[in-house]
């Protein structure tokens, strides 16, 4: 490890770091604006000007950009040099001769890096007499904020959305001292990834435009460490929330990224980032309601509709006892159905209640068979689930059937990262350090190869080397030849299309012959032998290369894989629960569906659902948002969100993630668990196989449960700390040391200071009371150092610049038996049949926004949400006579769906693609893939039938 | 002897020397000598001839092409790119040799392409050329027709197609990074070195770029020889060169002298003195961007390193000359203009701080100057000093005002205390 020496000091530092991230990695404090630790450096700002001397002997030295200076064994370097100083000082001042003068109306503020920068730099007087360049702001859509006069000109903004995260709708616009960073004309960010640019400006060019409307300073949000329930990646994140002026109670005000160096780094996508607002949405459960005694009459009511009144919870929990009692005499069969949607906690808790033989997952047949396959392949040795810096660096990705971008979003970052993977071998070989950002990017380096077979393929498809657009059952059989072509390229049938059968043995080639290669799948083609498919070119891959291969399986939700391990007998499905409550008609015994946070509309199709329900005598629903399964239910308890909530969330690499509760959600509102648990308290007689239940005080009281219940999910136990656990007598806080206004805000109820509530859960206190340094403690979300009030302080609680946070990574990988995966027979290619209009194949294809369910309830997402529509071949549609936008309707096993018409020269012949989950197709999800047939809307539709 | 090589085709008519006068002269021979030499032979050539870059910077030309990675391994697409983007204030040598003698420059261009091993090769030229962008055109395809362009040269497995790209603007595009950006499309800002164009350049591409009158000094070096090209030279330099004066003088213009000739010789002889009854105050050696020299150094031959000694930059030879009527300031604040309206917007000091140059400028022109004024813009000019910007437009900014200050500082002076431009 080279020596060098800072003002005077001696330290061992990494020479693969330019002096900058050295100095910071050191602790050192040298200010900077353009440079990021994850997109390197470009030298444009000159902030981090630093003295680097010749030799000892050197009194003069030389100014230097420390972002643009390697490492030099022996170097002599000063940050505090006076010119150095002064030169930092002169840039401040002559960013600020443009500047606005609006720090307290600018949301930055408090959190802003210019700020911070200013005050280190020491530059304090104004000298410049003349006027600022003024600047018109664009209208960027529902999420972003524009304020152009407050542009410092760092680039960064479209380092991170042109070069890091492949956007192509905001440039750099003009020149000199009025380059204007912005669209060429309004209009929304189209990329995925857009809220990353309020993190990334350095000032408030970008802000959040859901938090403006409910905005507060960074110092009176407060925080806790939580995982982005809006898929099943895992991010981390830091939810804000603080009291509402209106009812005194804490509302959720904006989601930002918490650095977690295996998954998210310093990245969100958009959907985790806006999606949070279903949370504060109308549809939100805030009351416990029960049904009222009569049937709806409106023109818009389904059969089954009920209405609902708020009544005291009192009631409905005493009346909730009551059924747990009977079900305990046998007088009541209580069936309990869990979701992925919800923590491992809640899904036992209820499991728990109801016994297991009555504990169903939620999820159809299919969904459900799709997730064991899912874990059973992670349980091969032969398979290893990559992070996202393993991600990063794969030299070769092969994606099968899954639209990353869609459906897992933070990994298709990671894999255009990936995709650069050949430019930084080519700077290597010249010597140039990955960090010097632009030197890289103007090296030639072709991408390095990525090919993809799927349905669609969203947002890669430019750095993408080879795509194949097909059905579910082609790319299973692409996927078997592959296999085979990878093991014995001979054995490969000669009568393949010999385009077919050049990608085969193209991507074979690219497979061996790489060192890293990748493959990513998952479950949202809904095609079991997909995923079998993908398995066997993964393990023959592994057996060639005689190592693990790495292969990121998707799952549909946030926690997907945490609910298959309570089945992992592969029984439980709704299908099961289905054809058990139909065989039990003549029973005398009543049933009551307990169902935990699910819309079941979107796990079976309408007509089994209906059936579903009307088994059952009584329908007790514990959820966060009112949902069509909602709408049948006879008792309906407000079920905490995941910010308003403790639990553990397993990702799609099995890493068990423990979130916290940010909040006390509103009113009535508690965790699923509570509400059972103070059930079996109100019970007069306590079952004894419900003593446990009783017994339970603190989230972690479950997540032991299960631990010790399930040698799986051992790993629970030591996720966290216990709600007990203290540093140095303290708790960790929830505010920050600045939270303002906490006796005022109670004033106009009471006068004094109301005390904290007190958290039974964690050891975190709803104060300011406690442990504020994040380095002491995981728990600390608020990432905050004094002088350093940005973001950009996340750095002083890592490892090194870019490296694991300090006190290592949160979450912990369950540990799954190693198993070898069943040799599964190969699929049956399907038969050549020419486009039929009555008999389409529909494919589910996903949407960032509109395919998950939370996310669409939140205001900003449902601004841009597109409208419903039908993917129809382009060769079809001639064959078909039906056109762009033209109406269509879809007739299916449970009724009939209208949509427009999108033609895709993509889309594979003989099949349509729906999008999944889109608001008024949530219902037709569950039919994908399935067949329909296709014919045109006859007249406008007036009502709907 | 053949003494101006360079404008040995240039007469009175405002006419391009077409392909067959070119010939008549002895065209193309430097071309097909070169054809016959071994690359590095060329570069050698090129290297002892010690012909030092006209676009200001004054690198040996031959050095320069020799970073180019040749052989097993080496990418197989080479680039040539001809800088002709000649913005620099009060310089309109290249646009005198596009104009008149365009096949001087492709052969210059042939004869690189071929040292380098490029097939390819990029006339950017700025947008305002017309004239020289269309005289280039015919040539280009006068020479396709002849065979000294296009596929299979002389019946060689060599081959080069020359295009002429027409800038869109921006003087920036003059830096040879940010000409290949502009040229690939992106924004015009130039980029980080390493690496250096020759090892990656236009698309990631080993190029080599140079300025018209480099390329022009080539085919005869090649043809006549090193001892006759460095024979040119009256100092300590090689080679002739297009010098150029424009200020009041009698008889402003350019005209092809070689390296070495004293200043004097060019403002009084060629340039025919000051105008009736005005005086010499200073003069900006290598055009806008050069620090100003004073009438001491009128006896200063015209050679890189002696300017360089003498506080300023032989840049690109076209002097201009200030006189006693002019105003100083006026000048300086033009200039400055010029320079913080050009700035690409990459870094700081340039982006923000000629600005802000300007203002103080025009508030001293105004009569609205402050003494501290004088501080603050001599602060300026080392803030956007060597070292400390990203590219070397803002210390080229730098270099008329920071001498403007030394030489004329009673002018700035009497502009604050007078609340008025003592020259109107």
């Amino acid at each position: 490890m080279p020596t060098i020496t800072i003002d005077g000091e001696k330290y061992q530092v990494d020479g693969e770091q330019n002096l900058l991230s050295t100095c910071l990695t050191l602790g050192l404090n040298v200010p900077y604006f353009c440079w990021h630790p994850e997109m390197g450096s470009v030298g444009a700002c000159r902030q981090c000007a630093m003295m680097e001397y010749k030799d000892s002997e050197d009194q003069h030295g030389r100014l230097i950009m420390s972002c643009m200076t390697p490492i030099r064994d022996g170097g002599i370097y000063s940050v505090k040099d006076e010119v150095a100083e002064e030169f930092r000082g002169s840039i401040i001042e002559d960013l600020m001769t443009n500047h606005p003068h609006d720090c307290p109306v600018c949301e930055e503020g408090g959190e802003c890096h210019l700020q911070d920068m200013t005050e280190m730099s020491g530059h304090t007087m104004r000298r410049y007499r003349g006027t600022k360049r003024t600047h018109r702001n664009q209208y960027l859509g529902p999420f972003i904020n524009h304020e152009m006069n407050r542009c410092i000109t760092c680039y960064r903004c479209v380092r991170f959305y042109n070069d890091y995260a492949g956007g192509e709708d905001l440039q750099a616009l003009g020149r000199n001292h009025q380059v204007y960073f912005g669209r060429q004309e309004e209009g929304r960010l189209e990329n995925g990834f857009s809220g990353n640019l309020v993190e990334v400006c350095p000032t408030g060019v970008f802000t959040d435009k859901t938090f403006s409307s409910h905005f507060v300073r960074k110092w009176d949000l407060q925080t806790a460490p939580s995982v982005c329930e809006h898929c099943a990646v895992g991010c981390n994140t830091a939810p804000g929330a603080r009291e509402s002026g209106n009812s005194n109670e804490p509302i959720l005000r904006r989601i930002t990224n918490l650095y977690h160096h295996d998954i998210n780094g310093y990245f969100l996508c958009d959907r985790g980032r806006f999606g949070y607002e279903y949370i504060n949405s109308a549809t939100r459960i805030q009351n416990v309601l029960s049904v009222r005694q009569e049937d709806v009459i409106s023109s818009t009511a389904e059969k089954g509709d009920r209405m609902h009144r708020e009544i005291n919870p009192q009631e409905a929990v005493l009346h909730l006892a009551e059924q747990i009692a009977m079900a305990n005499q046998g007088k009541r069969n209580l069936i309990g159905i869990g979701s992925p949607r919800t923590s491992l906690e809640n899904n036992y808790a209820l499991r728990k209640l109801v016994g297991s033989g009555n504990f169903y997952s939620g999820l159809s047949q299919k969904d459900q068979e799709l997730l064991h396959l899912v874990s059973t392949i992670q349980q091969d040795d032969r398979i290893q689930s990559p992070s996202t810096p393993e991600i990063e660096n794969a030299d070769a990705i092969l994606i099968l059937g899954e639209d990353i971008y869609n459906t897992a979003p933070r990994i298709s970052l990671a894999v255009r990262q990936a995709a650069r993977n050949r430019q930084k071998q080519q700077a290597k070989s010249l010597k140039i350090p990955l960090w010097q950002d632009s030197s890289v990017r103007q090296l030639e380096g072709d991408y390095s190869p990525i090919i993809f077979a799927g349905t669609e393929l969203s947002n890669l498809e430019k750095i993408t080397s080879n795509t194949l657009f097909e059905s579910p059952e082609k790319v299973a059989s692409f996927a078997c030849n592959l296999a085979l072509a990878i093991s014995d390229p001979t054995s490969l049938s000669p009568d393949l299309e010999p385009s077919l059968l050049e990608l085969i043995t193209h991507t074979a080639g690219i497979l061996r012959g790489s060192s890293k290669p990748l493959i990513i799948s998952g479950t949202s083609s809904k095609h079991a032998d997909t995923l079998k498919s993908v398995a066997q070119v993964a393990t023959v891959l592994s057996d060639y290369k005689k190592q693990p291969t790495m292969l990121y399986l998707a799952c549909d939700e946030v926690n997907s894989l945490g609910l298959i391990q309570f089945f992992n007998d592969g029984k439980g499905n709704l299908d099961e629960l289905l054809e058990r409550l139909k065989k039990n008609t003549d029973n005398q015994i009543p049933t009551s569906l307990m169902i935990l946070e699910n819309d079941l509309y979107r796990r079976l199709d309408k007509k089994s659902l209906e059936q579903l329900l009307s088994q059952a005598d009584e329908i007790i629903l514990l959820d966060t948002l009112l949902n069509p399964t909602s709408k049948r239910a006879d008792w309906i308890f407000p079920a905490s969100v995941t910010a308003e909530s403790q639990g553990t969330f397993i990702n799609n690499n099995g890493l068990a993630q423990r979130f916290y509760a940010v909040y006390e959600g509103k009113g009535f509102i508690q965790e699923s668990w509570r509400w059972l648990m103070d059930a079996v308290n109100f019970c007069t007689e306590k079952p004894a196989n419900l003593s446990a239940i009783a017994e339970w005080q603190h989230s972690t009281d479950l997540s032991d449960a299960i631990a010790r219940e399930f040698p799986v999910l051992k790993a629970l136990d030591s996720l966290g700390p216990d709600e007990d656990f203290r540093i140095d007598g303290l708790k960790v806080a929830r505010q920050s040391a600045r939270y303002s206004g906490r006796t005022a805000i109670h004033a106009e109820k009471q006068v004094s200071e109301n005390p904290p509530l007190q958290d039974p859960d964690a050891p975190m206190s709803f104060s300011m009371e406690g442990i504020h340094n994040p380095n002491r403690s995981p728990l600390q979300a608020n990432i905050w150092s004094p002088g350093w009030n940005s973001n950009q302080s996340i750095f002083k609680f890592q490892e090194e610049v870019g490296g694991e946070r300090r006190g290592g990574p949160s979450g912990i990988r369950i540990e799954r038996p190693q198993r070898v995966m069943p040799e599964w027979p190969a699929p049956s290619t399907p038969p050549e049949v020419a486009a039929d209009p009555s008999h389409v194949q529909m494919l589910p294809l996903y949407r960032l926004f509109g395919s998950e369910e939370l996310s669409n309830q939140a205001m900003g997402i449902s601004e841009v949400i597109e409208a419903p529509f039908v993917m129809v071949n382009h060769i079809d549609a001639k064959a078909f006579d039906i056109h762009q936008r033209e109406l269509i309707e879809l007739e299916t096993s449970c009724g009939t769906y209208r949509a427009e018409v999108r033609i895709s020269p993509t889309i594979p012949s003989g099949t349509v693609g729906i999008p999944y989950g889109l608001p008024d197709f949530e219902t037709l999800s569950p039919l994908l893939p399935g067949y329909a047939s296709l014919r045109p809307a006859e007249a406008p539709a007036i009502t709907e039938d | 002897m053949l003494t101006n090589p360079l404008t040995k085709n240039v007469t009175d008519q405002n006419v391009a020397a077409d392909l067959g006068r070119y010939l008549e002269n002895g065209g193309y021979r430097g071309w097909r000598k070169a054809h016959t030499m071994a690359p590095d032979k060329i570069i050698e050539q090129v290297k002892d001839g010690g012909l030092r870059g006209r676009g200001g910077a004054g690198f040996n030309t031959g050095l320069k092409w020799s970073f180019v990675p040749r052989g097993e391994g080496s990418p197989e697409q080479k680039f040539i790119v001809c800088n002709a983007d000649e913005m620099e204030p009060g310089t309109f040598k290249d646009r005198l040799l596009m104009e008149r003698d365009p096949h001087l420059l492709l052969e210059g261009m042939a004869i690189a392409a071929y040292a380098i091993g490029a097939s390819i090769g990029y006339i950017f030229i700025r947008g305002e050329y017309h004239l020289a962008a269309e005289r280039l055109e015919n040539a280009i395809a006068e020479a396709r027709e002849q065979g000294f362009l296009g596929s299979n040269i002389f019946d060689s497995k060599f081959s080069l197609e020359i295009f002429v790209h027409r800038s869109a603007g921006n003087y920036i595009c003059g830096e040879e990074t940010a000409l290949l950006n502009a040229l690939e499309g992106r924004r015009a800002i130039p980029r980080a070195k390493p690496p250096f164009p020759q090892v990656s350049g236009l698309w990631g591409k080993p190029t080599v770029v140079n300025n018209v009158e480099t390329f022009c000094n080539i085919p005869h070096l090649i043809e006549l020889g090193v001892d006759w090209y460095r024979g040119l030279g009256r100092g300590e330099d090689a080679g002739s060169k297009v010098f150029g004066v424009s200020g009041k003088v009698n008889n402003p213009g350019t005209w092809e002298l070689p390296m070495g000739t004293p200043i004097r010789e060019i403002i009084e002889k060629h340039a025919g003195g000051m105008q009736d009854g005005l005086e010499l105050r200073g003069f900006l050696p290598g055009g806008g961007s050069t620090d100003f020299l004073g009438p001491e150094h009128l006896d200063l031959p015209m050679d890189y390193d002696v300017i360089g000694k003498a506080g300023s930059r032989m840049g690109t030879g076209t002097i201009i000359v200030l006189d006693n009527q002019t105003c100083p300031v006026g000048l300086v604040l033009n200039l400055s203009q010029f320079f913080a309206r050009e700035s690409c917007g990459w870094c700081t000091p340039c982006r923000d701080g000629l600005p802000w140059v300007v203002k103080i400028l025009q508030r001293i022109e105004d009569g609205e100057g402050l003494p501290e004024d004088l501080d603050l813009l001599r602060e300026q000019c080392q803030r956007i000093g060597p070292g400390k910007t990203f590219c070397a437009l803002a210390p080229g900014a730098a270099e008329p005002l920071q001498s403007a200050l030394k030489l004329f500082e009673q002018d700035f002076i009497d502009h604050i205390e007078n609340h008025c431009c003592p020259y109107e």
